[in-house]
């Protein structure tokens, strides 16, 4: 896997040409998204933006990806069905298979095309586009359920299929395909996006393959995987000492009232009989999968990808790209575990898993001695399926599958992300929401003291109040991190959980179970969720007595949790300092990590 | 009062362009076509007094007085650099009860390209604690749900007093469909607060996603009292000269608009010097014959490009001010952060080159400001593109010093001859710059070989011929005055202004309804151009339509026809040509628009005499990729029309320099403007 270095040898690309290439690939990588937004039928892709693009070289390594930690090894599946000398010009492969794509993507909904494109008469490089299709069938609407029991609930699978055969498109499959969705028109279309964007990236990557030779471009992208890939090891030898760190989160529950469901992840670095470092990461102590649907079956891209994007931090001139997967010298999973289910566990809600597994790779780099953030909430998803009736009086069926952000935990030098979904991925706005579904919105705001104290403050969760104007519909929700809310670091604190109530402040207030389908509403109920916020990092009596000030005006954090939190007494929207003082003063003991106490360790 | 009459007989119009370091402002005969230019340094200060000392500049040149002029027209960054720099009012939004956070949240998204473990989220221009909540609400459609309760209004006056707000943003849900509350929050807050500047939505931006018009909203109110001094005191200036002509400003549109509309909406402002130098450049191609062309203004610090067919110039309502969306109507436009100071720095054995710049000071290493980072102006002088005097001697260059910045910088590091890595720089220089002509041609279905490239800036025409080699271009055109071409695009601009209704809900087309929204939209295109003064032949207007298919986010922009099968057949031909498919889902009309033009007279300049070719200034050893030639440099000023100049040569003027490069012929205009083809082997 992992190829001896060309940097010591003549590089056949020189660094001008690299450069070139670097942004080259990127503006293809562009032009790719923006075609899928502008096209897309379906909110979900082009409101939400649920899609992402990569390249790939003439092996399928991956060349240049998306800003995500949750890809896999996206040719592979294609590869081993259609060997490269059976592969033409003009070929497009479709796939959704999570188990027969070993988890490259992780729920059915989301589709992957995947083109070759030639020189010579070989294959130099693949294009893929892949977005979330609003419904592909299944249990529910959204094919998405907290009640699925298997895969076969969520949707139709497509194997790695042959959609398009040298410019031929094979219509029978995608007629089926669109057949079984209840929203065939948004499949139809959507997918038309998706097929005109992975025609485009081939044509750009053509063009740079005819400008740069197939060799110079192909030498350009494994000088840019080595570079990806040497800073990866250097900054985890920087971390991580030799031997074992571990780390261990959890989520709550299946929604079937199993759990809590343990990842349990461990580092361990030595010297290999080369002389050189061995990476090795392990969750094989993780739990054993769950019969509802929060299993996350892990490329063993994953973990790689996250490290890599990590260490990446922001700077443009380094590429997102499979090095940081090929930093890892071992991936170790356990089948039947949580992470690597047997087939046909259900994987829907794989999102919180996902959302858990980034916050614990921060904990494994905590715990290593690195400075990664404090722990982020898990993202929630609403969503309702019901009957409306329309002016004419007819009832007309409806989905809403609506996204709603949280807070992301703080980092050693800035405050976790306020009200965020994920990367790239936008919200329904209000009067979007209102034109096309059948709810008011109330309120769309920031749920304050949501986010963990801490001299840096962790994210604010979201509060989104609707008004329910169907006849009557059926809410699936999704909210983690209740039993075990987002831990703080350093003394900062845990970021709040979230809460769904029905009707608050009323006689008939119903809580809702966090994890939950088949939740009836009818015309006239409220129901507010609110979400979670992000741990905090460092000892909130660090955190300037200005900047509670000014958290407290603007409604992250109320006056009681400043004082209570931060020893910050804030009164007629003054510090009253002397009371302030005398607070700070008394500053309380912290340990290594908050998680409901302060723990010395998370394990 | 603005002028009744814009007839240009007797004709006199001034430009002035103010950029960040200079001032430079055009003087026209209309009737005689001269021209008379002055160049002065900008007052950031008081931009204005620049302004007027232009102006006296070129009225002494013409011998004409300040009352002689019939127009006197101005492209300003007063209000981008106050967005930019944050350096605008002090700003309040008022928005509907339980959305207090419409801007913290924002599209709640961490940015497609951003690393989610290290990105911040920019502060928001009006923190929270300035954003107020009034009572009521407005459903889908424009549907009063609530009526608004005028005693919420009230009581936030004195929080407005106590937090010495300058300016108010009003934006409340769906005000697009139904601006009645927002105009009723406005009239109360204007009684109560004189003295503050206020905006609504509606009078800004009427058009559905509350995150964006509440931003757009927002910026305008933040830019208002500055831009309206800054009026005043231009207004003012020119009444002690006694000029009596209207001040006409510059728009991101590309046409130019009174001083009341502006006021209004001073963000509509935001792209005002880019844009004029796009109506320049499509100016003066026309007066070649040209129509289809790509621009590329490359200054200091930044190159932006555009792409211009038929001679029509685009427009985009997706346009970022910044770090934040603005969808104001812009000259659809792509800027990336590469000019001539663009510093190129090694790391990881790896050469980028920006978006750091060195700017004016120290400026790069060869201006011999103390500057030592190697820059694309020192990669320049490093392969002797630029002579070592420039025109006018106002300036020699420091040769050594720009070696040395390139040498130590880039060379030493990646092992290279600092020849090999200047030659670099400009490669790496010229691709980000390739790519951003991709982004406005080939993105949008346009090939660049069916265009002819305009490079202009500062740094422009050097990069003209490598440019075109690049993207397969056969001809390129350098204006007469590369370097003063937003003057002359300010001269050139018609008065521009779009009135804009969305629908209350999106639809299929209904004619009779579309027509009837067009032709209110109509009347006040005509209350503004009589307001204006424009003349009744000069004015056109014309109808435009926004559509999609069901459930698209974008719309298209395109003509509205007769019958809703022809507008709806339009907008399949578009969607085709741009992306390459139609769905068979059902047509929606979004938004109607009226774009109102009071044209502009084309003036007809004079024409150059022919002459022979003079005698090269000098000649200077330039380093190509082909080997080393004593280049002939020539002095633009001398050369006459149909002059022919085969490349390898250098043509010098007093704002900029150009490059012929090997194999390229020069063929001079009787406009003025040079083109440059390949020549054919």
């Amino acid at each position: 896997m992992n190829k001896p270095s060309r940097l010591s040898e003549k590089a056949l690309c020189d660094p001008v040409s690299l450069e070139i290439i670097r942004g080259a690939i990127a503006a293809a990588q562009s032009e790719m998204e923006a075609l899928i937004e502008r096209t897309a039928i379906s909110a979900f892709i082009r409101e939400k933006k649920d899609f992402y693009t990569a390249l790939f070289d003439g092996n399928g390594t991956m060349a240049v990806g998306s800003m995500v930690p949750i890809f896999g090894d996206m040719t592979r599946p294609v590869l081993e069905k259609f060997p490269m000398e059976t592969m033409q010009e003009g070929d497009v492969y479709w796939y959704n298979d999570c188990y027969g794509s070993y988890g490259a993507i992780s729920h059915s909904n989301d589709q992957v095309l995947l083109a070759p494109v030639f020189r010579d008469g070989r294959v130099c490089a693949f294009v893929m586009s892949w977005a979330h299709f609003a419904d592909i069938g299944g249990l529910r609407p959204g094919s998405i359920s907290p009640d699925a029991t298997d895969i076969f609930q969520e949707g139709v699978m497509i194997p790695v299929t042959k959609m398009i055969e040298a410019g031929h498109v094979n219509q029978a499959v995608l007629d089926i395909f669109h057949r079984n969705s209840r929203y065939p028109d948004q499949s139809e279309g959507d997918m038309r996006a998706l097929m005109a964007s992975v025609e485009l990236g081939v044509r750009r990557v053509g063009e740079i393959l005819d400008r740069f030779g197939p060799d110079v471009t192909e030498d350009a992208l494994a000088q840019l995987l080595e570079r990806t890939r040497n800073l990866v090891r250097d900054k985890m030898a920087e971390t991580f000492d030799y031997g074992t760190h571990s780390f261990t989160d959890a989520i709550d529950t299946d929604g079937h009232g199993n759990g809590p469901f343990h990842m349990r992840f461990s580092l361990t670095r030595e010297k290999g009989a080369d002389g050189q470092d061995r990476f090795a990461f392990d969750a094989r102590d993780s739990d054993d999968q769950a019969p509802g649907p929060v299993n996350y079956l892990m490329n063993k891209g994953v973990p790689g990808m996250a490290l890599g994007l990590f260490y990446l931090g922001g700077d443009p001139s380094q590429v997102c790209n499979a090095g940081g997967p090929n930093a890892l010298d071992e991936v170790l999973f356990r089948k039947g575990s949580f992470l690597q289910p047997e087939y046909p566990a259900p994987l829907g809600l794989r999102g919180l898993t996902a959302m858990r597994m980034i916050s614990a790779m921060c904990g494994l780099l905590n715990a290593g001695g690195g400075e990664a953030p404090a722990a982020n909430s898990a993202y929630v998803v609403n969503i309702m399926r019901g009957t409306y009736r329309t002016k004419s009086g007819a009832l007309e069926p409806y989905l809403l599958a609506d996204g709603i952000g949280v807070g992301y935990g703080a980092r050693a030098t800035a405050d976790g992300i306020d009200a965020v979904y994920f990367v790239a991925q936008e919200n329904y706005p209000v009067e979007f929401l209102e034109a096309g579904y059948p709810v008011t919105m109330r309120s769309y705001g920031i749920v304050a003291d949501s986010g963990g104290a801490g001299r840096y403050r962790g994210g604010c969760g979201i509060v989104r109040e609707y008004e329910i104007l169907a006849e009557e519909t059926m809410v699936a929700i999704r909210i983690d991190s209740v039993k075990n809310p987002p831990w703080g670091i350093h003394g900062g604190k845990s970021g709040r959980h979230g809460i769904a109530i029905v009707n608050p402040g009323t006689p008939q207030e119903l809580r809702l179970d966090p994890l939950s389908d088949g939740n009836m509403l009818k015309r006239g109920d409220i129901l507010r969720i609110e979400t979670g916020g992000g741990g905090g990092y460092g000892h909130p009596f660090d955190r300037p007595a200005e900047t509670v000030l000014q958290d407290v005006l603007s409604g992250f954090v109320t006056a009681d949790a400043a004082r209570a939190e931060y020893g910050v007494v804030v009164s007629e929207d003054a510090i009253d300092v002397p009371a302030t003082n005398a607070l700070r003063a008394k500053r309380p003991e912290t340990r290594r990590f908050y998680r409901q106490e302060y723990v010395d360790a998370l394990v | 009062m603005p002028s009744s009459d814009m007839s240009f007989d007797p004709s006199f119009a001034v430009a002035v362009d103010i950029g960040g370091t200079f001032t430079d402002i055009s003087l026209m005969d209309r009737v005689s076509g001269a021209v008379w230019r002055a160049k002065t340094a900008s007052v950031p200060s008081d931009p204005s007094q620049a302004f007027m000392t232009g102006v006296n500049m070129v009225l002494e040149q013409a011998g004409i007085s300040a009352q002689e002029l019939s127009g006197v027209l101005h492209g300003t960054t007063v209000a981008t650099n106050m967005i930019l720099e944050g350096k605008g009012a002090r700003t309040a939004l008022v928005t509907t009860r339980g959305f207090r956070h419409v801007l913290e949240i924002g599209r709640q998204d961490i940015p497609r390209h951003a690393n989610l473990f290290t990105w911040v989220k920019p502060a928001r221009p009006v923190p929270a604690d300035r954003i107020h909540e009034v009572d009521e609400r407005i459903g889908t459609g424009g549907h009063v749900l609530h009526e608004l309760d005028e005693s919420s209004v009230t009581a936030l006056v004195e929080k407005l007093r106590a937090q010495q707000v300058e300016a108010v943003a009003i934006c409340l849900l769906h005000a697009y469909a139904n601006p009645g509350h927002e105009k009723q929050v406005a009239r109360l807050l204007r009684a109560a607060l004189p003295d503050v500047a206020i905006t609504c939505s509606t009078d800004v931006l009427p058009v559905v996603r509350e995150f964006e018009r509440s931003l757009a909203t927002v910026l305008n109110a933040n830019v208002m009292p500055g831009v309206s001094t800054y009026i005043s005191r231009l207004e003012n200036r020119l009444a002690e000269a006694k000029a009596s002509s209207p001040l006409l400003l510059m728009q991101s549109n590309g046409g130019v608009a009174g001083t009341e509309a502006i006021r209004t909406a001073p963000a509509l402002t935001a792209l005002s010097g880019p844009a004029a130098g796009v109506v320049g450049a499509v100016d003066e191609a026309a007066s070649c014959g040209i129509k289809d062309i790509i621009t590329v203004d490359i200054g200091g610090t930044s190159a932006d490009i555009c792409l211009i067919r038929d001679g029509q110039v685009n427009l985009t309502q997706q346009g970022k001010v910044g770090e934040w969306p603005l969808s104001l109507p812009m000259v659809d436009m792509v800027t990336i952060g590469a000019g001539g100071g663009s510093i190129a720095a090694v790391a990881n054995n790896t050469l980028s080159v920006g978006p750091n710049s060195a700017g004016a000071r120290p400026g790069p290493a060869a201006y011999g400001h103390g500057g030592v980072e190697a820059t694309v102006t020192d990669a320049h002088v490093t392969l002797g593109n630029l002579p070592h005097a420039l025109l006018g001697g106002a300036m020699s260059l420091d040769v050594d010093a720009a070696k040395a910045a390139v040498t130590n910088n880039v060379a030493r590091p990646l092992g290279l001859t600092p020849e090999d890595a200047a030659r670099g720089i400009l490669a790496i220089m010229n691709n980000n710059m390739v790519g951003a002509v991709r982004t406005v041609s080939v993105e949008r279905g346009h090939d660049p070989r069916d265009f002819t490239l305009v490079p202009f800036g500062g740094a422009g025409p050097l990069h003209g011929c490598a440019l075109a080699e690049l993207l397969g271009i056969r001809q390129v055109m350098i204006p007469s005055a590369p370097g003063l071409l937003c003057a002359a695009g300010l001269l050139a601009a018609d008065m521009k202004a779009e009135f804009t209704r969305a629908l209350p809900m999106p639809g299929p087309v209904d004619q009779d309804a579309g027509d009837k929204i067009l032709s209110e939209l109509t009347q006040d295109a005509v209350t503004w151009m009589e307001h204006e003064g424009i003349a009744p032949d000069q004015r056109s207007l014309q109808a435009r339509a926004l559509m999609r298919f069901h459930g698209q986010g974008g719309e298209i922009a395109l003509d509205w026809g007769s019958t809703a099968q022809e507008t709806e057949a339009r907008f399949r031909d578009a969607h085709t040509a741009l992306y390459g498919f139609i769905l068979d889902a059902p047509i929606e009309l979004v938004t109607l628009r009226i774009e109102a033009v009071g044209k502009t007279e084309p003036v007809d300049s004079p024409m150059l005499a022919k002459t022979d070719l003079p005698e090269p200034l000098q000649f200077q050893k330039v380093i190509w990729a082909e080997g080393v030639v004593e280049t002939p440099i020539y002095d633009r000023a001398e050369l006459g029309a149909e002059a022919v100049i085969k490349g390898p040569a250098i043509l010098t003027q007093l704002d900029t320099t150009a490059i012929i490069a090997p194999g390229w012929v020069a063929t001079v205009h009787p406009s003025g403007a040079v083109l440059l083809t390949k020549e054919t082997t």
